[in-house]
């Protein structure tokens, strides 16, 4: 465990490489890498980076699948006191570039053909990335940074079409890595597994808890992510003792990937959040591993971690599971009026990056304390533990995206010949959040549900799409002019009821 | 009903409601013009794995096996073809 004076992410690497060199940090997989090699190559890059400009608060961006490389690079941008923003390769061009464009990086890091080249952004010049690797040796001068500055920026949905950063400081996401290291009694023989993107808050548990204490951050294939039949055979395989992700996977391994009893002896925690998972499949997931703990953990990218919930074994699966009691380093309450939790506490974010306005919004101040508004509904048990029950505004989730209907509108009006769009969500009868969009075309207009889907597909990240496009003749409006969402919801209420006579999915309120 | 029919009822029914079958072509693309995400990709292997009798791997599962109606065919005839030991290299 870290001496009480690692306050930075990357020291955490650089005292457990120092007392277990040779214990595997990353799995990827039949790739080792050691946590000497990890931290070898990550102070390597980070003095190349630095002699080449990069210093505190730069930003670099990691256009980089899921990967050790990707892992060491992020490393490598921590040691140099700059802020790295993890970039999926697989988004669209679009929100890539205008991601790129938000943060204004000093260096890109990306993946091209079969090498990974670093873009120097002050100059466009190419550089190989293993070339910078061999190029220096030995850790940068360290950087002169405090815990409370940012290490790195999340990008998420933003309701006007545009993504908005999320910073996070070192302070923030240790804080709440800290916090699970000791509450769930991780050890260095444990292999946890990485299924999310680096992208997504929930991989910052797997890569700083692999530095924090030693253990083998285990890399899931996107591949098998989403397969559950490979999924469940991978867990097994590779003997995961720690699983931390969206209920979706877990439900796919339970329905569909023959996720039986007595085959996983050594999964001992798994912790879930990002949506809500249905009490039947937690149910029959308690009944596969009795002897693991389950655990439901819940924060908006904004906060973090902020409250958790052990689930006891035997757990009502006809209950909403609770989102449970504040993490220690968190305080939250309810506001009385509109059922809102806030959060205070030291694992919130820095604030949104270039946003002032929308951060000074983010937040109230109750009693003389910053408090973030989550925008989620919430009631509160006999036993004083949280319950979600809605949002506040149009944002909903999708296998632990967030998503922002109001962003899917943003990209059909940019069509030339869709006059106005109108987006809602409903719930399939396996509760899988569906998206579908209402779509007024130009009277000459020809457009097809497939143009649509492939115009919108230039924007929006897969997990956006809507499922449905509705081309409607009129938008229903209210009395003041506005689309009339509650009329939208009945209209495709009634045509679910049309398509599935024997019962459709629920539109959500 | 041949391989292409069977894929492209599925895909119609599940991804395209409402679209007319005559603007959707054995090469129009699936995936990058987002009509199947990838979460829809690994429902639609399920179903091809279960009404052919086939099984894909891992990286079998890529993008340029399965952008279009066309290659899906190819791709399950392939696996057909060596399941029954006929060569798919003559």
């Amino acid at each position: 465990m870290p001496e009480p004076d690692d306050k930075l992410l990357h020291h955490w690497l650089r005292r457990t490489s120092e007392r277990h060199p040779t214990c595997a940090a990353i799995l990827e997989d039949e790739r080792v890498t050691t946590f000497s090699r990890l931290l070898e190559d990550a102070e390597s890059l980070s003095h190349a980076l630095t002699k080449r400009g990069l210093s505190k608060g730069d930003r670099v961006a990691l256009v980089l699948p899921k990967s050790s490389e990707a892992i060491t690079s992020l490393f490598a941008v921590l040691m140099a006191g700059a802020i790295y923003v993890p970039i999926q390769p697989r988004w669209p061009a679009e929100k890539i570039q205008s991601t790129i464009d938000d943060c204004t990086p000093r260096f890109t890091i990306k993946a091209s053909e079969n090498s990974l080249v670093i873009v120097d952004c002050a100059n466009g010049e190419q550089l190989s990335w293993r070339e910078m690797l061999a190029a220096s040796h030995g850790a940068c001068p360290e950087p002169d940074i405090a815990p409370d500055d940012p290490a790195f920026i999340l990008f998420t949905s933003g309701s006007t079409g545009k993504p908005k950063g999320v910073v996070i400081s070192h302070r923030a996401v240790g804080a709440f890595v800290k916090w699970s290291a000791e509450e769930f009694q991780l050890r260095r023989e444990d292999r946890i597994a990485c299924p999310s993107p680096l992208s997504f808050d929930l991989s910052t548990f797997d890569v700083f808890n692999m530095a924090l204490i030693g253990a083998t951050c285990v890399l899931v294939p996107d591949q098998v992510v989403w397969m559950p039949r490979f999924l469940t055979q991978f867990v097994r395989e590779q003997r995961i003792t720690v699983w931390y992700s969206v209920p979706s996977i877990l439900a796919g391994m339970l329905n569909e990937g023959g996720f039986t009893r007595g085959k996983y002896p050594d999964l001992r925690v798994i912790l879930f959040a990002g949506e809500v998972f249905a009490g039947r499949n937690l149910a029959k997931m308690q009944a596969v591993t009795p002897h693991a703990v389950c655990a439901n953990l819940y924060g908006p990218t904004e906060t973090n971690v902020i409250t958790w919930y052990r689930v006891p074994s035997g757990f009502e699966p006809s209950k909403p599971i609770p989102i449970g009691k504040a993490c220690p380093y968190a305080e939250v309450m309810m506001d009385s009026s509109s059922g809102e939790l806030l959060a205070n506490g030291e694992s919130l974010m820095s604030g949104y990056w270039n946003r002032p306005q929308e951060t000074e919004q983010a937040f109230v101040n109750v009693s003389g304390k910053r408090f973030y508004c989550t925008g989620d509904r919430v009631s509160l048990t006999d036993s004083g533990d949280y319950v979600y029950l809605d949002r506040l505004d149009r944002q909903v989730k999708r296998r632990g995206f967030r998503i922002e209907l109001g962003e899917i509108e943003a990209a059909l009006l940019r069509h030339a010949e869709v006059l106005e769009a109108a987006v809602i969500a409903s719930h399939d009868p396996e509760a899988q959040t569906m998206i579908a969009a209402f779509v007024r075309r130009c009277p000459e207009s020809t457009l097809s549900l497939i143009d649509v889907k492939t115009f919108c597909a230039q924007f929006l990240p897969s997990y956006s799409m809507p499922d449905r496009v509705l081309f409607v003749e009129a938008m229903p409006k209210g009395a003041r002019g506005k689309i009339d969402y509650a009329a939208l919801k009945k209209l495709y209420a009634e045509k679910l009821d049309d398509e599935y006579p024997g019962g459709c999915p629920s539109v959500h309120p | 009903m041949n391989i292409q029919a069977v894929v492209r009822q599925y895909i119609l029914e599940k991804h395209l409601r409402g679209e007319y079958s005559e603007g959707f072509e054995d090469t129009t693309p699936l995936i990058s013009s987002g009509i199947i995400d990838s979460i829809g990709v690994l429902d639609l292997v399920n179903f091809i794995e279960s009404r052919f009798k086939i099984e894909f791997m891992p990286r079998e599962i890529a993008p340029h096996n399965l952008e279009t109606v066309e290659q899906i065919h190819l791709a399950i005839q392939k696996k057909l073809d060596s399941k029954s030991g006929v060569s798919s290299n003559p």
